[in-house]
C-alpha cells in the first residue's frame, strides 16, 4: 500500500535519514521505534508531505507522489490520516466540530450524514457525552481520542500515529492505547512511532529499529524484542526495558 | 466676569452647542465606520500578500506597509484629495478620507493580524494540512477565526486610534466634529465649552466602541476554561 524507497531528508547540514526503505502493506501494524534524534518521526512526517523529503520515491497504492503535484499530495493526505504527539484538535470547535470538519470541509459531506459518522465515530472512542465541549475542557487522553475520531472521519486507509501517548499522563496512556488496539483489530493500517513497548511487542505485526536515520535492524515483534540482533538494539532495549 | 458668571455662560453655550454638533458628530461616525471596515478588508488583504510566501507580493505588501507606517497621516490626506487630481486622477472629499484613512489604518491592522497569525501554534496547520485541506481552506476554516480572536485587543486598539484621526479629515474640508468646533469657535469665541463639546463627543463615541468590544472579546471566550 505504501512504499518508501532510499528517503534521504536533511535538516540543514544534519542528514536525518539516510536512505530508508519501508513497505507497508493493507491491514499491517508497523510500529517505529528508536532512541530520540533517530528519525522516527520525521520518517513519519515526510510520508504525509508535512516534511519535504529531500531524495527518495513514496509510492501510495503505487502512484508515485511529488510535492510538485499539489492535487496529489492532497489526495494522499485524505487517504493518510495522522495523529500527533500534542493532539492539535482546532480549540475554537467543540469536539463533534472538530471530528466533522474534515468530511465537511474536504469531502463535502453533507452535514447530517457527517454528524452522523461524528457522533458513531465519537461513540467508538467513548466520547459521545462530551461532544459539545471544548477540548479545553477535555483531559490529555480525551483530547487525544477526539483526534483519532477525527482522522478516523476522513474514512482514511491508513493512520500514522506520532507519539501519540507521549504528551500524556501515565494514568492516560492506557485509554488512548486501547482505542489503537480496538482499530488494529479492526483491520486498520497502522504506522505508529511509539515508545510503548507494550504495544508494540502485542499490537504489531512487524517492526522497524531506526538508528540515525537508518533502519537498523526489521522484524516481528518476537524477532526484535526477544532476539535482537544488532547491538544499538540491544543497548536500546535495555535502556527501556529496566 | 466673574467665576460664577462664567460657570453660567459655559453651561449655556454648552447647551446651546450640543444639538448643533450632531451632523459633524454624524459625519465622525460613519467616517470611522467605513474607513475602519474598509481599512480591515485592506489590511487582511496585505497581510495575506504578505504571508503568501511568493517574493513579489511580500515586496508589494511590504513597501506599502513602510510607506504608509512611516509617512504622517495628514500628508497621505494631502496627498490623495490636493495632490491625486495633478496626476488626473479626481476622487470626491468623502471618498477620499474614508479612502485616506482606511489605507492608513490598513497598514497597522494588516501588522496586527500577522501578529496573530504568527502566533497560532504550528501544530494547528499542520492537523489541518493532515485532514487534507489546501493552504485557503486551512487558512479560512483553522487560522484566521483563531487569530482573529487573539487580534481583538490590538484591533480595538487601531479601532480607537482610527475614530480620532478621522478628525484630520477636516484638513480636507470634510463637516465632521473637528471642522464644525473650529467654525463654531471662530464664530461666536465661545472656545472652552466648544472645545470641551467637541472632546465629550469623541469620548462617547470611543468609550462606546470600548464597550462593543469587550461584549465580542467575551464571546469569543466560550471556548476557554
Amino acid at each position: 500500500m505504501i512504499q518508501i524507497r532510499n528517503l534521504h531528508k536533511y535538516f540543514g547540514e544534519l542528514e536525518v535519514l539516510k536512505g530508508v526503505d519501508v513497505n507497508i502493506e493493507e491491514g499491517e501494524v508497523v510500529c517505529i521505534i528508536g532512541a530520540s534524534g533517530s528519525g522516527k518521526s520525521t520518517l513519519l512526517r515526510c510520508l504525509n508531505f508535512l516534511e519535504t523529503k529531500d531524495k527518495g520515491e513514496i509510492y501510495v497504492d503505487g502512484k508515485l507522489i511529488e510535492k510538485k503535484c499539489r492535487q496529489d499530495v492532497i489526495d494522499l493526505r485524505k487517504k493518510v490520516g495522522m495523529v500527533f504527539q500534542r493532539f492539535n484538535l482546532f480549540p475554537h470547535m467543540t469536539v463533534i466540530q472538530n471530528v466533522m470538519e474534515g468530511p465537511i470541509t474536504v469531502r463535502k459531506m453533507p452535514k447530517e450524514e457527517a454528524q452522523e459518522l461524528a457522533m458513531e465515530l465519537l461513540a467508538k472512542v467513548g466520547l459521545e457525552d462530551k461532544k459539545d465541549q471544548y477540548p479545553a475542557m477535555l483531559s490529555g487522553g480525551q483530547q487525544q481520542r477526539v483526534a483519532i475520531a477525527r482522522t478516523l472521519a476522513m474514512q482514511p486507509k491508513v493512520v500514522l500515529f506520532d507519539e501519540p501517548t507521549s504528551a500524556l499522563d501515565p494514568e492516560l496512556v492506557g485509554e488512548v492505547l486501547t482505542v489503537m488496539k480496538e482499530l488494529a483489530k479492526e483491520g486498520m493500517t497502522m504506522a505508529v512511532v511509539t515508545h510503548e513497548m507494550g504495544f508494540a511487542k502485542e499490537v504489531s505485526d512487524r517492526v522497524i529499529f531506526l538508528h540515525e536515520g537508518v533502519i537498523t535492524e526489521e522484524g516481528t515483534p518476537e524477532d526484535i524484542f526477544e532476539h535482537p540482533k544488532n547491538e544499538r538494539l540491544q543497548g536500546f532495549l535495555s535502556k527501556i526495558l529496566v | 466676569m466673574t467665576f460664577f458668571e462664567g460657570i453660567q455662560q459655559f453651561f449655556t453655550a454648552l447647551f446651546k452647542f450640543m444639538p448643533k454638533f450632531l451632523p459633524g458628530v454624524g459625519n465622525t461616525l460613519l467616517l470611522s465606520v467605513l474607513s475602519i471596515l474598509l481599512g480591515t478588508v485592506i489590511g487582511l488583504f496585505a497581510v495575506m500578500l504578505r504571508l503568501s510566501k511568493k517574493k513579489p507580493l511580500v515586496m508589494i505588501s511590504n513597501f506599502y506597509i513602510t510607506i504608509i507606517r512611516g509617512t504622517p497621516l495628514l500628508l497621505q490626506l494631502y496627498f490623495i484629495f490636493f495632490g491625486l487630481p495633478d496626476m488626473g486622477i479626481m476622487i470626491d472629499r468623502f471618498p477620499s478620507a474614508v479612502l485616506g484613512l482606511a489605507i492608513h489604518s490598513g497598514a497597522y491592522i494588516s501588522e496586527i493580524f500577522r501578529g496573530s497569525i504568527e502566533s497560532i501554534d504550528y501544530g494547528q496547520r499542520e492537523a489541518a494540512k493532515a485532514l487534507g485541506m489546501t493552504n485557503f481552506q486551512a487558512m479560512k476554516r483553522i487560522i484566521l477565526p483563531q487569530a482573529f480572536k487573539r487580534s481583538v485587543p490590538a484591533l480595538g486598539n487601531q479601532f480607537i486610534i482610527s475614530i480620532k484621526d478621522s478628525s484630520l479629515a477636516s484638513v480636507i474640508t470634510i463637516t465632521e466634529t473637528i471642522l464644525l468646533a473650529r467654525q463654531f469657535a471662530a464664530a461666536t469665541f465661545n472656545v472652552f465649552p466648544i472645545y470641551t463639546l467637541a472632546g465629550a463627543y469623541y469620548l462617547l463615541i470611543t468609550l462606546g466602541l470600548s464597550k462593543v468590544l469587550n461584549k465580542v472579546e467575551l464571546r469569543l471566550k466560550v471556548n476557554e476554561r
